[in-house]
């Protein structure tokens, strides 16, 4: 059986060669060469395109991780910047642990000279509404002389005086009033700078 | 103090009081000085218990107004075609809790029967209690219907009438028309003006959104509460007009608090353009009209004549906060509230209106702290109301209403209020009621003192309101009928 397929196999073989009218090349097996000069130059393009790429993505890599570090520092930045300080009761003194943030938010002012606050004032509940605007304006104004009499332009602020409006917290309890006698900061213009 | 009066008048009960019989011509009862009396009249509002602490040192809890005789007011059904039956239920209903409400008289409008039967018997009311006796008869002519009164008084024997036209019912209009008639009652009586047909601007957070604050208005007898502004920011500090027509206000949707002027008839708003970057906040009228006293945030207090708007100029200057002016009956002075003494204590002053030397008008003690605020004088009794309370150990008492006479110079005081907080009072048309945004036991809400009894009702009940303003006395005419 399997001699009677082999046979049948070289007769067709023979049969197709023929019908092919060419001279029949000898049967070789196929011998392993190199590349031609073409793949090879396509080979060394290759390689080098590689490596580029591996070294873009690793400059790639490593610009993102400085933008990621810078883009951190600078969200630190504008955190600090933003951060909410509070006032004791009926003043708008700057207490010590106000003049701590304050003096955080002054290096980062000094650092990005394009960066403008809008300084919003607020008070708690406790007193008429119309006093509390002028009380929440003076703590905008306290805040801003403070940064002003380290040397900072006043050109770079403004403010707003919310009053008892907006508070921070509900109810009336002393530490919800602790939390509504409050300056809030908003960066105006330059925000996208800080940090560059 | 007033302890022992009330004691004094609890011991005596409910004694014929003084005026009433000098009204009939006749002697006070022996053994009653009036002082007595006053606290008589005095034990509807202030409570019994009312005790040391809700009072301040020095100053007097009590009344505005001392001696006062209130005389009873027999209130006859009030007649007319059965056709119009509402109609006349409608206008009595109105007219009956409008002269409650005015505090000038006791209402007497449960009657026995037979009184009114046989006309208006001078002597059987005489014996009955009643000083005056009101009739009202609705008439109907050509569509139209008209209210006729005839004021009897019982002591005096005389009587005095009118006819009044009334807008159909149902009308926007109606309500106001009636209060107006329950005013001419009032004046024919006192001689005073009333509050009837009046208007309270306040402010409050609107619902659904509860970072706004938006103006509302209200009738004085608590109707037809409405939504003026519709800014979905910050609205505050309304103040009327002397119109009765126009208001101004601060609102923040700008972003910063900046005067603007409505109106209250047709809706209508503008802008106050001063040409100043300050913020703006505590408008008030001086009584021509045409000028609005304000504060401009660090700089002072200002005026601005918003006719010709021309003429800014700078009242009160200096580093202190000095806001929330209001101007005397003549234009000639001002009050208002300024940190001068320290951040903590913000007093009530009293300047020429053209600026000058200030005078203390709040009870400030060295030493003892004080916080007072929101003052208003009022056009028509001249004197001056404002809230406040004194610190103890750094702590805040509560706030109460006061009321001083600025024409009399030994600082007297009265303390209105003893119960809650009690904010922005505000004067009525009659110069003697004071509507003010309080705190019960029962909630926060809109109310009304009578200065003179000291009794206190609830305009708007449960909201959390500030910045209560009473309008003028509302007119005919496109103010009175505003549809804000």
């Amino acid at each position: 059986m399997t001699n009677r397929r082999f046979v049948l196999a070289a007769f067709a073989t023979t049969f197709l060669l023929a019908a092919c009218g060419s001279e029949p090349e000898p049967q070789m097996a196929p011998e392993p060469t190199g590349p031609t000069a073409e793949e090879l130059e396509r080979m060394r393009q290759d390689s080098i395109r590689r490596a580029r790429e591996a070294e873009e993505a690793r400059l790639r890599r490593e610009r993102e991780a400085a933008e990621r570090e810078r883009q951190r520092a600078a969200e630190m930045a504008r955190r600090t910047l933003t951060e909410t300080v509070y006032f004791d009761y009926d003043e708008a003194t700057i207490r010590s642990d106000t003049e701590t943030r304050l003096r955080a938010k002054l290096d980062i002012l000094r650092d990005n000279p394009g960066v403008q606050l809008r300084m919003e004032g607020h008070a708690d509940e406790r007193g008429t509404s119309e006093y509390n605007i002028a009380l929440g304006n003076e703590r905008a104004e306290s805040v801003i002389q403070f940064l002003t009499g380290f040397g900072l332009g006043g050109g770079r602020f403004t403010s707003v005086s919310y009053g008892e409006e907006q508070p921070a917290a509900q109810g009336s309890t002393e530490a919800a009033w602790a939390q509504n006698r409050r300056v809030e900061f908003v960066i105006t213009a330059g925000g996208d700078g800080i940090g560059r | 103090m007033l302890k022992p009066g009330l004691a004094a008048n609890r011991t005596h009960g409910p004694a014929r009081p003084a005026v009433h019989a000098a009204r009939r011509g006749r002697r006070p009862p022996p053994g009653l000085p009036p002082i007595i009396l006053l606290a008589g009249a005095l034990l509807a509002a202030p409570p019994a218990h009312a005790q040391d602490d809700v009072a301040i040192p020095g100053i007097q809890l009590g009344l505005a107004y001392e001696n006062l005789y209130i005389p009873p007011l027999a209130i006859l059904p009030f007649t007319g075609p059965e056709t119009s039956r509402e109609v006349i239920n409608e206008v009595q209903a109105i007219i009956g809790r409008d002269l409650d409400f005015s505090d000038r008289f006791v209402v007497l409008d449960s009657l026995p029967e037979g009184l009114a039967d046989e006309g208006i018997q001078y002597s059987l009311w005489d014996q009955y209690g009643a000083d005056w006796v009101l009739t009202g008869d609705i008439g109907e002519f050509a569509g139209r219907h008209f209210l006729s009164i005839e004021l009897h008084d019982i002591v005096f024997t005389s009587v005095e009438r009118g006819r009044f036209p009334l807008p159909p019912l149902g009308d926007e209009d109606f309500r106001m028309a009636v209060h107006r008639i329950s005013d001419s009652i009032v004046e024919w009586v006192t001689g005073d003006p009333g509050i009837a047909a009046s208007r309270i601007l306040f402010a409050m957070r609107p619902f659904g959104n509860p970072s706004a604050k938006e103006l509302y208005v209200v009738d004085s007898d608590g109707e037809d509460l409405r939504r003026v502004t519709w800014d979905e920011s910050i609205a505050i500090s309304p103040t009327w007009a002397p119109d009765g027509r126009h208001a101004a206000y601060v609102s923040y949707k700008t972003g910063l608090p900046r005067i603007y002027e409505l109106d209250m008839a047709d809706g209508g708003e503008r802008a106050v353009e001063i040409g100043r970057v300050e913020q703006q906040i505590t408008p008030a009228y001086h009584p021509n009209g045409e000028e609005l006293a304000f504060n401009l945030m660090g700089a002072g207090l200002f005026r601005y004549n918003l006719r010709d708007e021309c003429c800014l100029a700078q009242l009160v200057g200096g580093p202190a906060n000095n806001i929330q002016p209001s101007y005397s009956p003549d234009g000639d002075r001002m009050i208002f509230v300024s940190s001068r003494l320290g951040e903590a204590t913000p007093q009530v002053y009293v300047i020429p209106a053209l600026g000058g030397e200030a005078t203390l008008l709040s009870p400030y003690r060295y030493g003892q702290g004080g916080y007072f605020t929101d003052p208003d004088w009022s056009a028509v009794s001249n004197k001056v109301a404002f809230a406040g309370g004194i610190h103890r150990r750094r702590v805040m008492n509560r706030y109460h209403i006061f009321v001083a006479d600025p024409e009399v110079g030994d600082n007297r005081l009265i303390q209105l209020t003893a119960e809650g907080n009690n904010e922005d009072p505000s004067w009525g048309p009659d110069g003697r009621h004071i509507v003010f945004a309080g705190e019960r036991s029962n909630g926060f809400g809109v109310f009304i003192v009578d200065s003179g009894t000291g009794r206190t009702r609830t305009v708007v009940a449960s909201v959390r309101a500030s910045d209560t303003d009473w309008s003028p006395a509302l007119a005919a005419g496109p103010a009175g009928a505003g549809n804000p």
